[in-house]
């Protein structure tokens, strides 16, 4: 082997590997390439392998030509290799195309029913002026439906509240939540505020505004100093906060035989906003509650001393609430569970 | 109440618009439900006169007549009424009139004669009762005028409380519009002229019991002629909302209408003896009421009787009997005071409950009765002719003093929240007729202590304070609501404008924290419809059907700390209907019912909840418990091009479980086939349970498919899946906190074990063996594959667990794993399993 032929080899190996990095059809052909020319067991390895019968004087000539030749068929290769992966990546990314208007793959969607939900969200909006939730029960007694809420047997009041009986005598199933504050009051010491959310029964044929299930929620405040003025600023928060800041609100005169002096609170109408519409009975007001001052015969069935402590309590229907906040007109709905109204509430 | 304004301005002058009238009103407690306005229905009805009345020259029952309505050309009107003659003046409705009802009058041809228009009757015009005759109208009735401007009205609803029976009258409520407006009001004229023989000498009445009829007044009126009351009359009551009769039982209408005071007539010829008798039904005695029911009268029954026997039930209604009738000649008048508990039971008794028993429960004002007697006597003498008899028989005329009320003005301002001095809130009560007595003597003479009624009823409580801080009420005979010092806050607040009562938020101590008994219920509420399912809420009341064929043959076992459910079903004794007669004792009715009822509405998929309870009575106590329900009907996943469709199984119930489980920090729960439950595929259903580690049960209930024969009952196609749960916490619970370990820096060791077992084996028992036999160092175990066929025979599966192990402080060595999983597969074994490798 002569310097001369190994220098021909070198450059007859460059030009024909520039010609194969040249016409490597893909990546995976120039990586082959790589290996089969600049590898271990490569060809430019299997060319330089002559070196070692040349004189020693020109064996660094040959180094520097194999070197020249290593970095021109790695250059070739290089650039031949971007030039296909750029055009494969391409290729990949036009054949993963998709058609991106079309629907996505749906979740399940739930949702919690709205009775239930306007309930929580006065307990969430009475929390904030420090009322606690307690439960009683719906079978109650004639004791603490009636009599203890000062609404003696034969009271014509009694009209007010059209009564589910049970198989026990003197048992019912409550008319409202109003029993859970003579529990409230003889086992909690005031200070008292709580809310008493539940399911409630009446005697009552049914209709867009009538069920004989429904719920309500109960609230009491009893203290040494609770006036009536604080029931109607508690309850002017409580219409703003669950109908909208600007909300008119009116304070007048009801009856309860449980609380003395009585009160119906009233909202301006979310329909017409004043003016008076068939949802509001032309009045411009919507009922949302009923409240007063917990009378002293109920406070003393608590077992507090009508002297010593004050306080006021309300009630109202979630479901109304609800009716208002939604724009529903029809009470039936709440518990007729067709999923297409209960969906809606997400 | 019905109010008409035209009768309630005879007795106070209002000059507010209705509208204006009514928020007044509404303001003051006696809301105002609607204003209706009478009239507006009649257009184009005016007043005519008749000029002539002929016979119609081709029928002989029909009129022609000629009407003028004041200008231009008479207009022939055809007319089949008999009651009219030449120069009365009658309403006209004119071609394009609309009456009441939406009924048209248009000119048409009747029998050859064109009628250009229709004479009306008073129920045409809804005016009066009178449907055979035209309505006859006053001779100076202006012509032309449109009848809506004569006699249009309008009606007030008024919502009367219970406490306040006083203002169910139009001159009790003329007595708070006074009170507002400041306006001053005028009584009804009971004065009577009188002649003849006294009433004493003809009329003898008799109470047994003053506590039952408190006082009776009676009077005489002879030689009447009954017959229609006048067309004001009628008018007015109708307005009213109460039926004309007749010119006497009218009168009594009238007089309860306008005083608040039940007043009854009877046919003084039907009184045996002319003795009247108040007294309590005795055992046999029967009575035909007016509504020509036959009675057996109950012992409590409060009567009207003469020696003959029952008359009348007393408050509630008269007898047939002696009811005033066509022939009647002499009338007694009836104003009593009866006990209002015994007039409300005997209404209840014989649902018979009338505006007149629902006064009479209410309680009168004592005065009324002889009011009311004379007022009634002299209507009936104007109305229907006839001669007053001169007195009145009055069992008991004396007439009660007005109550006294003692309050704090100090008191009252504490309740309201307000600063109203004492001369303010004197001067507030005294606008609605309450004096006060501020002397010394109305203080308790020269004592300086004075007794405070805070209390009445059955829990009465007085307390005694310093004269000077009191002031006494003297409330009007009408008013029977104020007893206490509270009535007389509410009253001073009332009059004062509840508008004006400051809005202040409360300034008193804090209560102490409590947590909600709603947290844990409403944790997993939220948590399942973010899981995709819909909560719904179902009745509690049940058909008993539905209560029998849904029911657990084994109660599910309870969580820690919850209600047992058991005992027998508590039933309503006075249902609206069979459908909701019983409280329900589980969910799964109401679930499948809900399924079923979507699927009507044309649904195919449900995933829906309900947090609900159970109802039952064990001896004397009743029991209400909370559970979960939840049921999967059809595909769970939405509809979509992109995923093949496929329903609901047990593993999704269960996946919800599983998701429940982990919200509430339980380890996983564990499954035990149940194949004994009537109502589930006894092959697809499992009793649930999940224990937290210290043993207690965190949640246990029953899954499974329902038993195809119960879908079908329920007309639900496919299958549902359905569960019920007791979980811990759900009647008051909170959401257990997680306590949390760095993750390890050490990496898991991972094994696989797979296990050859008959396909009756279940899985749930190999995976119990792999974690009571893997050691400490196991972190978890899932399986992960189900294989069958070959090379397994045909009654076998193989079931592969995957096992993490990990230790928190130090990489395992292969060593430690190893004598794991040679611990698990010798059990597995020794629990029948074959180690497939």
């Amino acid at each position: 082997m002569d310097l001369a032929q190994l220098t021909r080899d070198l450059e007859d190996l460059r030009s024909e590997a520039l010609a194969q990095a040249a016409a490597a059809p893909d990546t995976t052909a120039v990586e082959a390439l790589e290996i089969e020319l600049l590898g271990k067991k490569g060809r430019l390895t299997g060319v330089l392998r002559g070196i070692g019968g040349l004189p020693a004087e020109d064996r660094p000539r040959v180094g520097a030509i194999a070197n020249a030749v290593r970095e021109a068929i790695e250059a070739a290769l290089r650039e031949r290799g971007a030039a296909l992966r750029g055009g494969e990546l391409e290729a990949r990314l036009r054949r993963e195309r998709l058609d991106v208007t079309t629907p996505g793959r749906p979740l399940r969607r739930g949702s919690l029913h709205p009775s239930i939900e306007a309930m929580a969200d006065i307990a969430r909006i009475f929390a904030q002026f420090g009322f606690v939730v307690v439960e009683s029960p719906e079978v109650e007694d004639d004791l603490k439906n009636f009599q203890m809420l000062n609404i003696p047997p034969d009271h014509p009041a009694r009209d007010l509240w059209d009564t589910l009986y049970v198989d026990q005598p003197g048992n019912l199933l409550r008319t409202h939540t109003s029993p859970g504050q003579i529990r409230v009051m003889q086992s909690m010491a005031p200070p008292i505020r709580v809310l008493l959310p539940g399911r409630c029964y009446r005697y009552e044929a049914v209709d867009a505004s009538h069920g004989f299930e429904f719920f309500q929620v109960e609230g009491l405040m009893v203290d040494e100093g609770t006036t009536l003025a604080d029931l109607k600023g508690l309850l002017d928060q409580f219409a703003h906060a669950m109908f909208g800041a600007g909300r008119k609100t009116r304070f007048r005169p009801g009856y309860y035989p449980f609380t003395e002096p009585s009160v119906a609170f009233d909202v301006e109408c979310l329909v017409c906003g004043g003016p008076g519409c068939p949802a509001c009975g032309r009045t411009g007001w919507m009922t949302i509650l009923g409240a007063g001052m917990v009378h002293p015969v109920v406070l003393q069935y608590g077992g507090l001393d009508p002297e010593r402590y004050q306080g006021f309590a309300f009630g109202m229907g979630p479901e109304r609430i609800s009716m208002l906040k939604h724009g529903i007109t029809d009470l039936r709905l709440f518990m007729d569970n067709d999923l297409r109204f209960l969906e809606q509430f997400r | 109440m019905r109010v008409p304004l035209s009768w309630l301005r005879e007795y106070v002058d209002v000059e507010l618009e209705p509208e204006a009238l009514a928020e007044r009103l509404t303001l003051l407690g006696m809301e105002v439900k609607s204003i209706e306005r009478r009239g507006t229905e009649w257009r184009n009805v005016v007043v005519g006169e008749l000029l002539s009345v002929d016979r119609h020259p081709r029928a002989d029952r029909l009129s022609l007549t000629r009407v003028t309505t004041g200008g231009g050309e008479p207009l022939e009107i055809v007319c089949g009424a008999t009651n009219i003659a030449a120069g009365d003046r009658v309403p006209v409705a004119l071609p394009g009139a609309v009456l009441p009802g939406d009924r048209r009058i248009e000119r048409t041809e009747k029998m050859g004669v064109t009628s250009n228009g229709m004479l009306c009757s008073g129920d045409e015009l809804r005016l009066t009762a009178d449907a055979d005759g035209i309505l006859i109208l006053p001779a100076d009735t202006p012509l032309g005028v449109a009848l809506a401007d004569l006699y249009g009205d309008v009606v007030l609803d008024v919502d009367v409380k219970p406490n306040r029976g006083d203002a169910l009258s139009i001159v009790g409520l003329a007595r708070e519009i006074a009170a507002v407006t400041g306006a001053s009001i005028r009584f009804p004229d009971s004065t009577v002229t009188e002649a003849g023989q006294p009433t004493a000498e003809r009329l003898r009445v008799e109470v047994a019991d003053p506590a039952l009829c408190p006082r009776f007044v009676g009077r005489w009126v002879e030689g009447v002629t009954v017959g229609p009351s006048p067309a004001a009359v009628q008018m007015r009551l109708i307005a009213a909302g109460m039926r004309p009769i007749s010119n006497v039982v009218d009168a009594s209408n009238y007089v309860m209408v306008e005083l608040g005071k039940p007043i009854h007539t009877f046919d003084a010829a039907a009184v045996h003896d002319g003795r009247i008798d108040v007294r309590l039904a005795r055992p046999g005695e029967r009575l035909e009421t007016l509504d020509h029911v036959d009675r057996e009268l109950h012992p409590e029954t409060l009567l009207i009787a003469d020696p003959a026997g029952p008359l009348g039930l007393a408050g509630v209604m008269g007898g047939a009997d002696s009811e005033v009738s066509a022939g009647t000649r002499d009338v007694i008048v009836e104003s009593a005071i009866f006990d209002p508990i015994s007039i409300r039971r005997t209404a209840f008794r014989y649902a018979l409950r009338s505006e007149a028993s629902l006064r009479f429960e209410k309680g009168q004002e004592h005065r009324l009765a002889r009011i009311g007697a004379d007022r009634t006597a002299r209507l009936v003498a104007e109305w229907a002719g006839g001669t007053v008899a001169p007195g009145a028989v009055d069992t008991n005329p004396v007439e009660p003093e007005r109550g006294r009320v003692a309050f704090r003005p100090a008191r009252v301002n504490r309740l309201l929240g307000t600063a109203l001095d004492s001369t303010d809130q004197a001067a507030l009560l005294e606008r609605v007729g309450i004096e006060i007595d501020g002397s010394a003597d109305a203080r308790g003479g020269s004592a300086t202590e004075v007794q405070v009624r805070v209390a009445a009823g059955d829990r009465p409580l007085s307390v005694e304070v310093d004269a000077s801080e009191v002031l006494v009420a003297l409330v009007p005979t009408w008013r029977r609501d104020l007893e206490i010092e509270a009535d007389i806050a509410e009253e001073v607040a009332r009059i004062h404008g509840y508008e004006l009562v400051p809005s202040t938020l409360p300034s008193t101590p804090m209560p102490s924290f409590r947590s909600s008994p709603l947290e844990l219920r409403d944790g997993l509420r939220s948590a399942l419809a973010g899981a995709g399912l819909t909560e719904i809420v179902t009745h509690a009341l049940v058909a008993p059907a539905s209560l029998e064929q849904v029911r657990w043959r084994e109660p599910i076992d309870v969580a820690d700390g919850e209600t047992e459910a058991g005992g027998v079903p508590i039933t309503v004794t006075n249902p609206l209907s069979a459908d909701h007669s019983v409280l329900r004792q589980s969910l799964v009715a109401s679930l499948l019912e809900t399924v079923s009822s979507n699927a009507r509405r044309g649904r195919s998929e449900a995933a829906v909840f309900e947090v609900g309870k159970g109802y039952g009575r064990v001896g004397e106590e009743t029991r209400e418990w909370w559970r979960l329900g939840l049921a999967l009907w059809g595909p769970f996943d939405p509809p979509a091009w992109n995923r093949p469709s496929r329903d609901a199984d047990l593993d999704d119930a269960k996946g919800v479980i599983g998701y429940l489980t982990g919200v509430l920090g339980l380890p996983a729960p564990a499954y035990t086939p149940v194949p004994t439950e009537p109502n589930l595929h006894p092959g697809r259903a499992a009793e649930v349970v999940a224990r937290s580690t210290n043993g207690a049960i965190g949640l246990a209930g029953r899954v499974g498919e329902i038993h195809p024969e119960l879908a079908e009952a329920f007309e639900i196609r496919g299958r549902v899946v359905v569960a019920e749960l007791s979980v811990r916490g759900l009647s008051a619970g909170q959401l257990p906190v997680p306590r949390v370990a760095a993750p390890s820096r050490q990496p898991d060791a991972e094994r696989d074990v797979a296990v050859v077992v008959y396909e009756d084996r279940p899985s749930g028992e190999l995976e119990a063996a792999i974690r009571a036999s893997a050691g400490p160092l196991l972190r978890d175990v899932r399986l992960f594959d189900v294989y069958r066929g070959a090379p397994l025979a045909a009654e076998e599966r193989s079931l592969a667990f995957r096992l993490r192990f990990a230790a928190q402080d130090r990489t395992l060595t292969e060593s430690e794993v190893e004598a794991s999983m040679a611990a698990v597969m010798t059990s597995l074994a020794a629990a029948g399993g074959r180690i497939r490798s």
